[in-house]
């Protein structure tokens, strides 16, 4: 930590005298002596760490002083020094930001060093949290968390970049496991609002009757159990962004509620009275398509117009071509330094494998398949028969693909050959198909044994 | 008992400033600086009849007695600071500041004699 930098502002040059010798006794501490208020003001472009004031001084009152600071430098600490214990001056001081108020007495000096000592801890934590969140900012950048070069993924990058210039509502759609929070997240931690929170909360996870006060809060008593006030998501996140998911869950009588808070940005508690102003970003997400839950009346139009913002659509795993494999290569590189595991390669048999699967779980379901493969290979290669989809039968997304009749037949060979350990005579009776068919796609490498 | 040990003790500035000697003899230079003004300030005040102008001097004597432990006077400027809040520019009041000025020449012949 750099020197801490304090201003002593004391008209009374012997008492002046002593604090900063005292507090420079403390090598780390840097201490100025500011005989009256203007001298003192004339230097804040020090930006002290923490400013120690005699409240009567010749050219104005500590409280007028401490309002000039606090209101060019609200951060800093300014301590008054007096003479005299007066409470309801010292009460004042307090309510107007005081960070404490000390009386001139034998206990002066320990209270002084036990005060600079608070804020230097508070100071270090808030640089811990400030650093922790510029982390946070760096994980998130959108190319670390979001990696692909197929075309689609490009478009969802430029898109990213076009929202965190603005404080434009997202609309996310896409496939479950096709990474709608990752995108929010990447969003906010991009965004001028990345210091503010980002606070996320799964609707179709709350109970109908317990997301109103899950959203805005409630009043102590406002209902049965609740025993303290709550604070609500959308206070939570206040300067920050809030991130709703499966909002397309959210039944018709919240989405009312919903609407009024987006349109007049302010809340209230439920069971409360106060109006709380609210400046949230808003960032929504569905697996369904919010244009046709419109259309059943499931969804009301106005709210969907007002959160539809900027929409991004986030492409299945299946329609983004090469990216499997340089998603498949990023998973494996990262399962094996997490765990500490020597560098796993993936082999090109294994990799036409997972091109000819649908991922219907997409990249969440790619990095399970890999971390899986990763932990059943006992060599530095990761080859098809560690690639397991057994998790999801693939047959049944087959049809989901629209692919060409002979790009199905190779898949059904495929999987017929898979299930029957390659015997190709009994693929070629089951499927009615001559054997030197199957013998020729495996000659042309079009089916993978 | 001599001079010194019946009007001041250093113990409080000493916890202030370390056991340092340099630093004493630093704030003792201060204090025969500064005090003596102050003096001069409130018996001033009181030949004009200035009571805001003496409080305000008392004020900053009172720290500044309590650190160089001039114990016989804590009170004695704790009352002159009152009363002239009060404007009670008295007889009682005219005693008191003989006495913290009494006080104060024996301080300020021993410090200059032990420090100096």
């Amino acid at each position: 930590m750099d020197a801490f930098r304090i201003f002593i502002v004391e008209d009374d040059l012997l008492y002046g005298e002593m604090l900063r010798h005292h507090l420079a006794l403390n090598p780390d501490n840097e201490v100025y002596l500011y005989r009256n208020g203007e001298e003192c003001l004339k230097n804040m472009y020090r930006e002290p760490n923490m400013v120690s004031l005699d409240y009567s001084l010749p050219d104005m009152s500590g409280l007028d002083i401490m309002r000039r600071i606090k209101k060019d430098f609200p951060d800093i600490p300014v301590i008054i020094v007096s003479g005299q214990e007066d409470i309801s001056t010292a009460v004042t001081l307090l309510r107007e930001g005081a960070y404490d108020y000390f009386v001139k007495d034998d206990d002066v000096k320990d209270r002084l060093w036990n005060v600079i000592k608070k804020i230097r801890e508070n100071l270090q934590l808030r640089s811990e949290i400030s650093y922790l969140k510029e982390e946070i900012g760096r994980k998130y950048e959108f190319r670390n968390v979001i990696k692909g070069n197929s075309p689609s993924i490009k478009q969802i990058f430029s898109l990213i970049e076009k929202s965190i210039k603005t404080n434009i509502s997202v609309s996310i759609t896409g496939e479950t496991g096709t990474g709608k929070e990752l995108v929010a997240k990447a969003i906010h931690y991009n965004s001028k609002r990345a210091k503010k929170p980002f606070v996320a909360i799964n609707v179709s996870a709350i109970p109908k009757d317990l997301i109103e006060s899950e959203m805005f809060g409630h009043e102590k008593g406002s209902f049965t159990g609740a025993v303290t006030r709550k604070i609500g998501k959308f206070e939570q996140a206040q300067g920050g962004t809030i991130f709703l998911d499966e909002i397309a869950e959210m039944d018709l009588s919240m989405q009312t509620k919903l609407l009024r808070v987006l349109q007049e940005r302010e809340l209230t508690r439920v069971g409360g009275n106060d109006l709380i102003k609210i400046d949230v970003r808003l960032i929504v997400a569905t697996n369904l398509v919010l244009s046709d839950e419109v259309k059943k009346g499931k969804f009301r139009e106005d709210l969907y117009y007002r959160l539809l913002g900027l929409p991004i659509e986030l492409p299945p795993l299946r329609y983004r071509g090469n990216d499997i494999i340089l998603l498949a290569k990023h998973f494996v590189d990262e399962f094996c330094h997490e765990n500490k595991m020597k560098k796993l390669s993936i082999t090109e048999s294994a990799q036409q494998k997972m091109m000819q699967y649908p991922f219907p779980g997409n990249v969440r379901e790619l990095r399970a398949i890999i971390e899986l493969a990763a932990v059943l290979t006992d060599s530095d290669k990761i080859d098809e028969s560690h690639i397991s989809f057994n998790a999801v039968d693939a047959t049944e997304n087959l049809l989901m693909e629209e692919n060409t009749l002979a790009e199905y037949t190779r898949k059904i060979i495929s999987y017929y050959l898979q299930k029957h350990n390659n015997n190709v005579l009994l693929v070629a009776k089951k499927l009615d198909i001559g054997k030197s068919t199957i013998y020729r796609m495996i000659k042309e490498k079009q089916i993978i044994l | 008992m001599s001079d010194n040990q019946e009007r001041y003790h250093l113990d409080k500035l000493i916890g202030f400033v370390g056991d340092d000697p340099a630093a004493v003899q630093n704030m003792v230079r201060i204090f025969l600086q500064t005090t003596p003004e102050l003096l001069e300030a409130i018996n001033e005040s009181f030949k004009q009849k200035y009571a805001e102008n003496m409080a305000k001097a008392a004020h900053s004597l009172k720290p500044t007695l309590d650190v160089f432990g001039i114990d016989s006077l804590h009170d004695v400027i704790r009352t002159i600071e009152k009363k002239a809040r009060a404007e009670e520019l008295d007889n009682e009041l005219f005693e008191l500041i003989n006495e913290l000025n009494t006080v104060l020449e024996c301080v300020f012949k021993s410090l200059k004699l032990n420090y100096l």
